[in-house]
């Protein structure tokens, strides 16, 4: 039998290492049973993942029947006006939002799931403008910015997602593109009504975000500032 | 003159029940895991029998979990199974209602060990225990041994009696109740989490006899002693962190109350209490953490305190405007006051069902048994342990990467002069 030269724990015959302190066995009178069984099964399995058809098939059913229902009073009710493409457009939207997740990983689809969100956002967004005869500010005003925060999505899921950052990263980074992101809406805007660029209320976002970034990103370089704050806040 | 087939009877659920389907999720359940190491290699088809005559016996344990509109509630399961499969690395993950033909049980064999799992909201563990012992008897007479019933192994030839099936929380619920307040945020213990699902596992063998002579050395029970123990591991752990200001440390001890309110329930009947230390006053010694927790138990672990508790909780969930919130609004509400007096003001959770005993006949049979708890709600170790004969299994369970809490606590008892032998399914 071996025991760990750190821990004074008997070890079972087939341990290579310590399970406590990690330190490897080197036992010449008894090497490493590698032959015997090990104490718990080595192969992993998953549960059956659990179906979200059901769900899918309940929330798809109220947006088609909420939308069917509205298409079809529109014929009768206020016909001067096609307000039902609203309702038709939202659920529509909402089902884009909450299905296809529902029946796919999250992680698998990641990118073409935010396509189809970002779409759907546009899509209703274009219902509105052929309702109010607004291609105008339609396509020079909203579809920029709705691409845009697709865009800040887009980065958000590619820095934060499958990377594991720490929470000081994870802070400046959003804190850091929320400014970017104010600083394109003014542009976005300031094009649309003005013909040029005229940075304004966006820089005082900045300024803000800067403010905050600074501290933020050097707390995050300078390890006696981490522990510190590591140590206040219990992280 | 023909009578038509009997309609599923449904029963709600208790209230320990009601809170761990509402804080159910699909990558957390409270499941728990009983084990039986047999001394010879387990014949899988002999369980698989046992398990089939088992379960008439034990409706309370053959149901599947209905969500209604207001609350949750058990009827009987009538898909086929549950199924006898080969154990798996990654133990007591999580139960998915309407998956693995919506059992809320899983029976799995490895070598010669026999384990069973099971989802909190159907039994305690005393009650689990009385299963288990039973499969095992049930088993070993498949194999051809003479097992008779006895206490604690209830008659498969008889029918399912009411009172396994009551629920003991409202029948000695009184009318006095502790008035809970919020308790302080306890150091929560976690580190870096494991990718889903991986629960570590380590498990330290320890003869029962040297562990009492060193809990008889503090005039402390041995759970007293295993508490104190975790405790100070944990506070060391909190201590290495060297965070400016540090917080409570505190267990939760989960306490059968079938010795004060006599009931024959296989369901739950548990209440917690909260050892705690917290480490502003200044440094304890071990001898001084002993003698903390033993006057608290003392204190606090009491008939009248347990039924004010308990009396509360019943109150809570009669409460006539509760009643009426839908589930899907009320299960969020409930999971996050989970959060505030559940998970925040605890370090982690011991338990210690006790001493497992069998007829004589059965004793050859049995090597050893071991009791696992599930994933906690955050990285961080749960402790659970059981005996044997002289042979009590403390096991480690959590899906943190750090295996410091086992370390320390285990180094304690080396230190103490007992002998440990430690095994685990960490590969790293």
């Amino acid at each position: 039998m071996s025991y760990c030269v750190n821990c004074g724990v008997e070890l079972d015959k087939t341990a290579a290492f310590c399970p406590l302190c990690h330190t490897p066995v080197y036992n010449p009178n008894q090497p490493v049973d590698q032959t015997s069984a090990k104490p718990f099964p080595t192969e992993r399995k998953e549960v059956a993942p659990s179906s979200k058809r059901p769900a899918a098939i309940l929330i798809t059913t109220v947006l088609a029947s909420v939308a069917v229902c509205c298409g079809v009073l529109n014929q009768f009710l206020l016909t001067q006006r096609a307000w039902s493409l609203y309702v038709i457009g939202a659920a529509i939207m909402l089902w884009i939002w909450t299905v296809p997740p529902l029946l796919h990983h999250r992680k698998d689809t990641f990118r073409l799931q935010l396509l189809a969100d970002v779409l759907a956002i546009a899509v209703y967004v274009s219902l509105i403008a052929v309702d109010l005869d607004g291609w105008d500010w339609y396509l020079h005003l909203a579809l920029p910015i709705i691409l845009w925060l697709g865009a800040l999505f887009l980065f958000w899921g590619l820095t934060m997602g499958p990377r594991r950052r720490s929470t000081l990263s994870s802070m400046a980074l959003v804190i850091g593109s929320l400014g970017v992101f104010t600083l394109g809406v003014e542009a976005f805007v300031d094009v649309y009504f003005q013909g040029s660029w005229s940075p304004g209320w966006s820089l005082i976002v900045v300024a803000v975000c800067v403010v905050l970034l600074i501290p933020l990103i050097v707390v995050r370089r300078v390890p006696s500032l981490r522990e510190e704050v590591r140590r206040r806040f219990h992280m | 003159m023909s009578r038509k087939p009997a309609k599923p009877t449904w029963y709600p659920l208790d209230n320990a029940g009601v809170l761990y389907s509402a804080i159910q999720r699909d990558r957390y359940s409270a499941v728990y895991r009983f084990s039986a190491v047999m001394r010879d290699p387990v014949d899988p088809a002999a369980l698989q029998r046992a398990v089939d005559k088992t379960m008439p016996r034990f409706p309370g344990f053959a149901v599947r979990i209905r969500r209604g509109a207001f609350w949750c509630y058990f009827e009987p399961n009538p898909n086929p199974g549950p199924f006898v499969k080969e154990d798996m690395a990654n133990p007591c993950q999580p139960v998915r209602f309407r998956e693995d033909n919506e059992w809320l049980i899983r029976v799995f064999y490895y070598q010669r060990r026999i384990s069973l799992e099971v989802f909190h909201a159907i039994s305690d563990g005393a009650g689990t225990l009385v299963f288990l012992r039973t499969l095992l008897a049930v088993y070993l007479r498949e194999l051809g041994h003479a097992v008779p019933n006895g206490p604690g192994i209830l008659d498969i030839t008889q029918p399912p009696r009411r009172e396994e099936l009551e629920d003991a929380y409202a029948r000695y619920a009184g009318h006095r109740t502790l008035r809970g307040r919020l308790e302080k945020t306890a150091f929560p213990n976690t580190s870096p989490a494991e990718p889903f699902y991986t629960l570590n596992v380590t498990m330290g063998l320890v003869p029962v006899d040297q562990l009492r002579k060193a809990a008889q050395a503090y005039h402390a029970s041995v759970t007293e002693y295993l508490t104190a123990v975790l405790l100070q591991s944990l506070l060391e752990n909190q201590a290495a962190r060297r965070y400016r200001h540090p917080r409570p440390v505190a267990l939760a001890i989960p306490i059968n109350l079938r010795p004060w309110f006599p009931s024959e329930t296989l369901r739950n009947f548990i209440l917690t209490v909260r050892p705690c230390i917290d480490p502003t006053l200044g440094e304890y010694t071990l001898e001084e953490i002993v003698k903390q927790v033993h006057n608290y138990m003392h204190l606090h672990a009491n008939r009248q305190e347990m039924q004010a508790k308990l009396t509360g909780n019943v109150q809570f969930t009669k409460n006539r405007f509760l009643q009426v919130i839908p589930l899907f609004l009320k299960n969020p509400v409930m999971a996050f006051s989970y959060q505030l007096v559940g998970v925040r003001p605890y370090s982690g959770t011991y338990t210690n069902p006790g001493i497992f005993r069998v007829p004589p006949e059965m004793e050859p049979h049995i090597q050893r048994m071991e009791v696992m708890l599930g994933q906690a709600t955050r990285p961080s170790p749960h402790c659970a342990s059981i005996s044997y004969g002289n042979t009590m299994a403390i096991t480690f369970a959590g899906t943190g990467v750090s295996s410091e809490t086992e370390r320390r606590f285990f180094t304690h008892l080396v230190k103490a002069g007992i002998h440990v032998k430690v095994e685990s399914n960490r590969t790293r």
